[in-house]
């Protein structure tokens, strides 16, 4: 088993009473597995994943139980450990791309990034990575993309970047905080076709975090449904979608829109 | 070819912002003033000449002469990179340690950032004037202890300042994406977020430069700052009170001195807050 989350609960001691906002979270991740997590806003799947990913590093919260990753436990071990697997084992695609790079860096300089904190290749060898990299995420023109600013780009190049530069160390899993969410909906149906790919070729597992249920459907093989902080339902993608056996799955999965009426228009004329 | 094209173009944006250039342009002549200062100067600035005495402006002596008979005008010259040594090694000990402490109270926040902080509104709760007396009186005058002193006393201010801006940067998605990367915490802090932040220490450097250029005027008005013959504005300024209205162009050469390289860096920063926002 790749990850492993043990009964874990995350607290805020923030406020005078403590804020319970994920308790007792369980999921494995296996290698080349796609895992989807669904929920509407403030159910704790993107804390879950953040405490996944060794963000959560404040001291006004408190976390308990494990996160076992190939074994070792991400909660308890010494920070230099922890970056040792940032990035190079576990990587994360955040929500929006418009912030999530630096405004003042280049693109080339910011996805060879990752390479230069845990490798020791030269420039030119990390240039010729992420060049391939860029090209590898479908990016058109990756010289030129390579030498422009953030600014300059689309939010769904932006994402493509993103990617490119969580995936340059070739890490084993990839957690994906709702990466289409900021995206309209082509670009959201490019950039899922993209981690589909990758899966594919690199047997990357993927973490996938999202509201938009019709996408899960099609990305996921399992899928995990979280509420209130709590996991409600969990299983074989296909199983919850068409048979959800929970009331709050069954009303998440009422909610997708179909295209019922659509067909009728269609049968009518 | 097309990143010169870029160059260019970028200019000639800067050039529609008369602010900035104004400032450059004054700047630049005080500093080229304060070169030629280094090198030559029409008269020896400390050569007394007793019968030159609180000469008016004439040919000889552009800005006439003082109660010693010196040319006001090489004083000046001399003078003028005397203050901008001061003023120029007060604001880089600001800087360097303003960004240092900024930076690890503003990033880490917690003990560290009371503690520091509260070290820092002690010092920032002294007139900065009245600290730097307070050191000079105990470690005694000169050029080097006031440059110390006023350094000291400008860090509060600069570390205020970088701070807000770690505060207001540390918690954005490209600062968590490089600490996912793996970056450590001097890497985010000085890598990621710093370049991040040089507009508004730039135009806060200014700001504090001009600060330095008055306080150093003021130190030396009051007899602790550069001492004589050392020539310094404002050391030149407290001597021309004096002649106020027997020899008004004593005061009036080197207060036109401290004017313009303040509207000169004062322009520029504003300029440089105008052209990023």
């Amino acid at each position: 088993m790749l990850l492993e989350v043990k009964n874990l609960s995350i607290e805020f001691h923030d406020h005078l009473i403590p804020e319970t906002v994920v308790s007792g979270v369980n999921l494995e991740l296996s290698e080349g597995q796609i895992l989807g997590i669904v929920g509407e806003s403030g159910s704790g799947k993107s804390m879950t994943a953040h405490a996944i990913a060794g963000l959560l590093s404040r001291h006004d919260m408190k976390k308990t139980g494990e996160i076992l990753f190939e074994g070792q436990d991400l909660l308890t071990c010494p920070r230099a450990k922890l970056r040792e697997i940032q990035g190079n084992e576990i990587s994360v695609i955040f929500q929006e791309p418009m912030t999530s790079l630096n405004p003042v860096k280049k693109i080339g300089w910011q996805v060879g990034e990752t390479l230069r904190i845990h490798t020791q290749l030269d420039k030119a060898q990390i240039k010729a990575r992420v060049l391939e990299m860029l090209e590898k995420v479908e990016l058109d023109d990756p010289e030129k993309v390579y030498n422009q600013y953030p600014h300059e780009l689309s939010g769904g190049m932006r994402q493509r970047v993103m990617i490119a530069s969580a995936m340059i160390c070739k890490p084993k899993i990839l957690i994906a905080d709702e990466p289409t969410t900021a995206l309209d909906v082509t670009i959201q149906a490019q950039i899922v076709k993209l981690l589909q790919r990758i899966n594919r070729k690199e047997k990357t597992a993927i973490l996938f975090i999202s509201h938009d249920l019709s996408l899960v459907k099609t990305l996921c093989e399992q899928v995990i449904v979280m509420q209130h902080g709590r996991i409600v339902e969990s299983g074989l993608s296909e199983e919850i979608f068409n048979h959800p056996r929970e009331d709050y799955t069954r009303l998440l999965v009422s909610a997708i829109p179909g295209c019922e009426r659509g067909k009728r228009m269609q049968e009518k004329l | 070819m097309k990143q010169i094209i870029e160059k260019i173009r970028g200019l000639r944006k800067k050039k529609q912002n008369t602010m900035f250039i104004t400032g450059c342009v004054i700047t630049g002549v005080i500093l080229l003033l304060t070169l030629i200062g280094f090198i030559h100067t029409p008269y020896e600035p400390d050569q007394m000449d007793a019968a030159n005495k609180l000469a008016g402006i004439s040919w000889q002596h552009l800005m006439g002469c003082d109660n010693f008979g010196r040319d006001i005008f090489s004083r000046v010259l001399k003078g003028c990179g005397t203050t901008l040594v001061v003023a120029g090694g007060t604001v880089l000990i600001g800087t360097v340690f303003g960004i240092l402490i900024g930076a690890f109270t503003g990033y880490f926040g917690g003990l560290l950032d009371e503690v520091l902080m509260r070290i820092m509104d002690a010092l920032f709760a002294f007139p900065s004037l009245l600290l730097a007396l307070v050191f000079v009186s105990l470690f005694g005058k000169g050029k080097y202890h006031v440059i110390i002193a006023l350094g000291i006393a400008f860090i509060p201010s600069f570390s205020r300042i970088v701070r807000s801006e770690y505060m207001r940067c540390r918690d954005l998605d490209y600062v968590k994406s490089a600490s996912l990367a793996g970056a450590s915490h001097l890497r985010i802090m000085f890598v990621h977020i710093l370049p991040n932040i040089r507009t508004v220490l730039v135009s806060s450097v200014m700001i504090g430069f001009n600060n330095a250029v008055l306080a150093e005027a003021g130190l030396t008005y009051l007899g602790i700052g550069v001492q004589p013959p050392d020539a310094s504005l404002g050391e030149m300024l407290s001597s021309a009170q004096t002649y106020l209205f027997s020899a008004p162009w004593y005061a009036f050469g080197t207060g036109l001195m401290i004017i313009l390289m303040i509207l000169g860096f004062s322009l520029m920063a504003e300029g440089m807050k105008k052209h990023t926002a």
